[in-house]
């Protein structure tokens, strides 16, 4: 408990909670980046799975610029979340599952991205069934993903660990 | 709705209705505005029936979220504005349709949006991420404490 009642007392981190602005256009930015993180996953996962076949597959990377944008706002909004209320995160277990969900959704991403959205073959036929099913469960994880991340706000059992309840 | 699980539940099909919206209008909107030549617009539109689907989902978990606390959204300005973008972005669909999406269908895969379906979809586009920004400020405006030039 050491590290988090360190880190919930430095400035930035009692910034973050007592500023009035800051942790709410925190948060206003987390939502949209993760629309957009989500939204480009829809869209790549679908057309792998067979939807707006006019669509060359291997041409949906070229939104992914905009996926790494938002990626990147998501990762530093979420550390700046984490660094305001640490001990609310890391003793809540539902904190890791969104964290595990994210981490293998990604995974799929770069697994996809080495495999069928580089071969101009699948721009017209239909995507291998390997690829279809990395397709379906990425979109699980990203509804997981959602999910625990809106649960995070309902599930903390401690806010802070200088609490004393 | 009051339930334990109920508010929590429906939040993630709101968020995940969004996603939608963002993964299939959004993307079509970033289309048009110039991003990801080489896909024929005409084919990327096919994804929007899944953008109409997450909208109806929303509108329906939204309604779940209104009727459920009506206090805590129609007086709060969060809200008032975010109806507004949405009634914008609605009538922005049906000028779009009108006016720009006939030439948008017939265009080449490498071309660029004409001027009116590019200012369309840039309103579009700034339209539904100003509703995700006030949908999620909703809780700061939470009546009867707060503050704006209106309320």
């Amino acid at each position: 408990m050491d590290y988090l009642l360190w880190l919930e007392a430095t400035s930035f981190s009692i910034w973050m909670r007592e500023s009035g602005v800051a942790f709410f256009s925190t948060l206003v930015f987390h939502s949209v980046a993760m629309g957009f993180v989500v939204g480009i996953h829809i869209a790549m996962n679908l057309r792998i799975l067979g939807c707006a076949p006019g669509v060359p597959l291997s041409l949906m990377t070229r939104f992914f610029p905009v996926l790494w944008v938002n990626l990147v706002v998501v990762s530093i909004s979420g550390a700046f979340l984490l660094a305001s209320y640490p001990t609310k995160a890391f003793t809540n277990p539902v904190f890791y599952i969104k964290l595990a969900a994210v981490a293998a959704a990604l995974f799929i991403t770069w697994n996809l991205t080495k495999g069928v959205l580089r071969d101009p073959v699948h721009d017209t036929v239909r995507a291998p069934r390997r690829a279809r099913v990395l397709a379906a469960l990425s979109l699980l994880l990203w509804a997981g993903a959602i999910t625990s991340g809106r649960l995070l706000a309902y599930t903390h059992n401690k806010l802070l660990a200088s609490d004393p309840f | 709705m009051h339930s334990t699980w109920g508010w929590p539940a429906v939040e993630s099909l709101h968020f995940l209705g969004l996603s939608l919206l963002i993964g299939t209008v959004g993307v079509f909107d970033l289309r048009m505005i110039g991003l990801a030549k080489g896909i024929p617009m005409s084919a990327l539109h096919k994804l929007v029936p899944w953008g109409i689907g997450g909208y109806t989902l929303n509108v329906l978990t939204g309604a779940m979220f209104v009727t459920s606390a009506p206090d805590q959204y129609l007086f709060n300005p969060a809200f008032q504005t975010k109806l507004a973008l949405m009634a914008i972005a609605g009538i922005n669909v049906l000028v779009f349709y009108r006016v720009a999406f006939a030439a948008v269908k017939l265009a080449g895969a490498d071309d660029s949006a004409q001027l009116a379906a590019k200012v369309a979809a840039v309103i579009s586009l700034s339209c539904w991420i100003g509703v995700i920004v006030c949908g999620r400020l909703i809780t700061v405006f939470r009546p009867p404490y707060y503050w704006c030039f209106w309320c």
